[in-house]
């Protein structure tokens, strides 16, 4: 059975003014209805200002780094989208005709983006209508049903939100920023577009539902019917939403109180030479221009600014040794610790000289991850942290003694190795590692007891 | 003839007459007639307080301004602060305006007393004065007539000297309309030129505030002081301040003047007979009549209700009873309901390219139509409104007071300019000029329309 997934995705942009008047955009950090005036409330009279530059040029911005063709030098309207609800103070919503169109992403077709203006926040229980939000600027991103898969879908959908991410165009904050409409369709059944959902995770758990709810249809010899459904997120399912909200006609008109907005090619083309590269193209990149893996790559540009740090010690030290650092150690500890590669405190310079001294063997990688998270606790040369924290690598006779001592206090794990379980190996580069306090590094041990125990076994004794 | 503004802003300003006396007489005047003429809707109870106010400053070396002390009436669809902004409507009976519209606060600065709010069509839906909530407004110029509208109590409250100018607006003729039926002058501004911050919109793409006045200098001045870019709108022409009372009086002289055979068709023969005069008139002063061709002229009239009734369909969503009172489609009067329903129904996805589609393409054809014949003479003069005014009560159909605005339409679909000077009279009821020009041409439109005021 051929399944089609498409979506829209709704997102906040990051600018200062709302899209047609100067009121602030921090809506969650000021008391409710703070942020507003007769523009973004609509009140009797009150005509737009000019759409927000700043908002245009960032969803320019966002459709070239999805590859979309940007409508240039022709007159794109603001429309007039009209429905009743508390949180639109107009009666209607302004949303732009596409901006830009026909761009590609992981497979995934582009049809067209559009600027949008968010409507503000009702609250059904209380009766109360926030309008600090009305007015914000959103960016509209329209796909092709080109995913077949829930997967699919959430891993296009995890790619698209890292380049928004990447841009710096859009609000970083998780409040509800991110808005997805997805339309599913069976072969042999109608269309549904699902509403409502706020997340990855929640687009793929809606389609994984509809794919269930629409193929037992199927099979059952019933109609998969055209329509509009809700996404329940406390109970993961969908529902179909009320008829009167399906009957909804929109008449939309161009809003005549706004002219339209007309992108000139400069304009696109400044845009275009300091825009930021795209997470999927930059990872191609780093795959050429370092010599790394797919895995690593993929690791590294997750983040913008881990990319970027990437790169600036790529320059440093050995580009495939930083890289595998990148995806273990470094990607391991910003995990743990949950901060982000933008929060990251310590300097460039501080990462190479760490990492050089671990190339050079002057601490083991064991050591320079724990190096790391003090670093990145609070920045620190990690030179002088060494020193502070006496961590040294042990001299080889340190190590040797230590070998020593594990063999003779264990028997019977020399026995064990002996007659061949490997097992009995770990264990005692566990009583070595016990011994020396950590300090040795364990590939190190292992390689030594091998060594030792493979001599006792062709009957020679240490030297 | 002419004068009166004139004269009164001399003697104001060179304190013949003290500006608090003006706002008195303008006060006592409506006191006396507002009962019977009905073109005011609120008064301003602060009027006497600015009017000490701006004496005071320029009793202390402050410099007066261009209105100074002039008693403005204010159609109620313009937000003035403090006043209420009705629309005449009862669904914003209660509605006080929180902030001033852009031409308030350019005439506050001029020194102009907002003297009142005026009484209008409920929001600007009509051309008779008779669909107001707060009841109908008499022609003081033809008692028992009505006074045309949608801005009839602003130019009711003119002709009855209630106040020495007022704002309007001007739709499809809201302006021209009224003043012609009493007697008075009106312009409507090129579409951009005065800015629409804190009108309340009728439609977005024809509305325009305009001045009403008893003579052409004081059109002109009104004007003045309201004209111009707005950096506070989107919708504006990027025009600096011009002088519109400087050449005022320059005549018309080698001006070239079209006429054309299409007004006759559409005109009651007794209301042609004073234009045709009025034409003659400005022939003698040295104008040079040029027939120009308008065949599709009167097509506007059905592409422009149809274009009004989706625009105002839009426009009046926000009124939804959550926050200004009550919802309108459960208080409003007929005419008003009539295009709510029919802007709601045309702009349906199913009968789009049906009618809005095609009313915009009939609008770019008259417009074109428009342009041309106004790239062959400098304005265009003609009747303002094709019949004389009807007794008030008369029971009318729709389209019979649609038929009222086929003259006055093209110029709002065109986004030209278009003003009115009384031509005469027939059987005592003022019939008024209309002198269109093109885009930005208000200077000559005012000029032409001086030099015919002057001669009378």
């Amino acid at each position: 059975m051929k399944v089609l997934i498409g979506f829209e995705v709704h997102q906040q942009l990051m600018t200062n003014q709302k899209l047609f008047c100067e009121c602030p955009t921090n809506y969650q950090d000021v008391a409710p209805n703070t942020n507003i005036c007769p523009i973004c409330t609509g009140m009797p009279g009150s005509k737009p200002l000019p759409p927000n530059e700043q908002a245009t040029n960032s969803a320019i911005e966002i459709a070239l780094m999805l590859d979309c063709k940007v409508i240039a030098n022709q007159p794109i309207f603001i429309q007039r989208k009209h429905y009743d609800y508390p949180d639109l103070p107009n009666g209607y919503q302004r949303t732009s005709l596409p901006i830009a169109k026909d761009g590609f992403l992981e497979g995934v077709r582009i049809r067209e983006v559009h600027l949008e203006e968010d409507p503000g926040q009702y609250d059904p229980t209380a009766g109360v209508v926030d309008f600090n939000r009305c007015g914000v600027p959103l960016v509209e991103i329209v796909t092709e049903p080109d995913m077949h898969s829930p997967e699919e879908a959430r891993k296009f959908l995890r790619r698209l939100v890292r380049v928004l991410e990447y841009s710096g165009k859009v609000r970083p904050e998780a409040g509800g920023a991110m808005r997805v409409d997805t339309n599913i369709s069976i072969e042999g059944g109608g269309r549904v577009e699902v509403k409502n959902i706020n997340s990855v995770k929640g687009a793929y758990r809606a389609i994984k539902f509809e794919l269930i709810r629409q193929k037992s249809k199927l099979e059952r010899g019933e109609q998969v019917i055209r329509e509009t459904r809700a996404f329940l997120e406390s109970q993961k399912i969908t529902v179909p939403m009320r008829v009167k909200e399906l009957e909804e006609d929109y008449r939309y008109i161009p809003d005549p109180d706004i002219y339209p907005i007309i992108i000139d090619q400069s304009q696109i083309e400044r845009i275009r030479a300091k825009m930021v590269e795209a997470p999927h193209i930059r990872e191609k990149r780093l795959m050429e221009q370092y010599g790394i893996g797919m895995e690593s790559a993929s690791v590294i540009a997750s983040e913008r600014e881990l990319a970027d740090l990437f790169e600036a010690v790529a320059s440093e030290v050995d580009p495939k040794f930083a890289a595998t650092w990148f995806r273990t150690k470094l990607k391991k500890v910003l995990n743990y610790m949950k901060i982000r590669a933008a929060e990251i405190k310590f300097t460039k310079m501080q990462l190479v000289d760490l990492l050089k001294m671990i190339t050079n063997k002057e601490i083991t990688p064991e050591q320079g991850e724990i190096v790391l998270r003090i670093m990145a606790k609070k920045p620190e040369d990690p030179r002088k942290l060494i020193s502070r924290l006496k961590i040294v690598p042990l001299s080889e006779k340190e190590i040797e003694s230590a070998i020593n001592e594990a063999i003779n206090e264990n028997k019977k794990a020399v026995e064990d190795y002996l007659k061949g379980r490997e097992e009995a190996l770990n264990f005692l580069a566990g009583n070595v590692m016990k011994i020396t306090g950590g300090k040795a590094d364990p590939r190190e041990i292992i390689k030594k007891l091998r060594k030792r125990l493979d001599l006792i076994q062709r009957g020679e004794s240490p030297k | 003839m002419g004068e009166v503004t004139r004269e009164k802003l001399e003697s104001l300003k060179s304190g013949a007459l003290s500006i608090v006396e003006n706002v008195h007489r303008s006060l006592d005047r409506i006191e006396k007639m507002n009962r019977d003429i009905n073109a005011f809707i609120e008064i301003n109870k602060d009027a006497l307080a600015r009017a000490e106010k701006i004496e005071k400053k320029i009793k202390h070396g402050g410099k007066a301004g261009k209105l100074c002390g002039l008693t403005i009436g204010v159609k109620s669809n313009i937000n003035v602060m403090g006043l209420r902004a009705t629309c005449a409507s009862r669904t914003l009976e209660d509605y006080v305006s929180t902030y001033n519209a852009d031409v308030i606060k350019r005439i506050l600065s001029e020194d102009a007393i907002i003297i009142g709010m005026n009484n209008m069509d409920e929001f600007a839906c009509g051309s008779s004065g008779e669909t107001s909530a707060f009841g109908p407004t008499d022609n003081p110029a033809a008692l028992g007539h009505i006074p045309g509208g949608s801005s009839s109590g602003s130019a009711a409250a003119v002709a009855a000297g209630m106040c020495d100018l007022s704002l309007g607006t001007d739709t499809g003729g809201s302006i021209r309309n009224p003043a012609s039926h009493c007697g008075i002058v009106g312009l409507k501004p090129t579409y951009g030129l005065v800015p629409r911050q804190g009108l309340i919109d009728l439609a977005m793409s024809l509305d325009q505030i305009g001045p009403l006045s008893p003579d052409v200098y004081g059109a002109a001045l009104l004007l003045e002081v309201i004209a111009g870019r707005n950096e506070n709108e989107c919708i504006t022409l990027d025009v600096d301040k011009i002088s519109y009372t400087d050449g005022i009086d320059e005549g018309v002289e080698g001006v070239r003047i079209g006429t054309s055979s299409k007004f006759r068709e559409l005109t009651d023969p007794a209301v042609m007979e004073v234009i045709d005069k009025a034409i003659a008139r400005l022939e003698g002063l040295g104008a040079e009549i040029v027939e120009v061709d308008l065949p599709n002229l009167e097509k506007g009239l059905t592409s422009y209700y149809l274009i009004v009734s989706v625009e105002f369909f839009s426009a009046t969503r926000k009124f939804d009873g959550r926050k200004y009172g009550k919802r309108i489609e459960d208080v409003c009067g007929d005419e008003v309901l009539r295009r709510i329903l029919r802007g709601g129904l045309i702009s349906k996805k199913e009968y789009r390219g049906k009618y809005y589609q095609r009313a915009l393409q009939v609008r770019t054809l008259i417009r074109r139509e428009l342009m041309d014949a106004l790239k062959r003479v400098d304005v265009i003069a003609g009747p303002t409104v094709p019949k004389l005014p009807h007794r008030l009560g008369t029971k009318l159909t729709p389209m019979e007071i649609y038929a009222y605005d086929y003259l006055t339409i093209p110029a709002n679909l065109a986004g030209i300019c278009g003003g009115v000077v009384k031509a005469g009279e027939v059987k005592g009821i003022p019939v008024g000029l209309q002198i269109q020009g093109p885009m930005l041409g208000e200077k000559d439109v005012l000029r032409v329309m001086r030099a015919f005021e002057a001669s009378r």
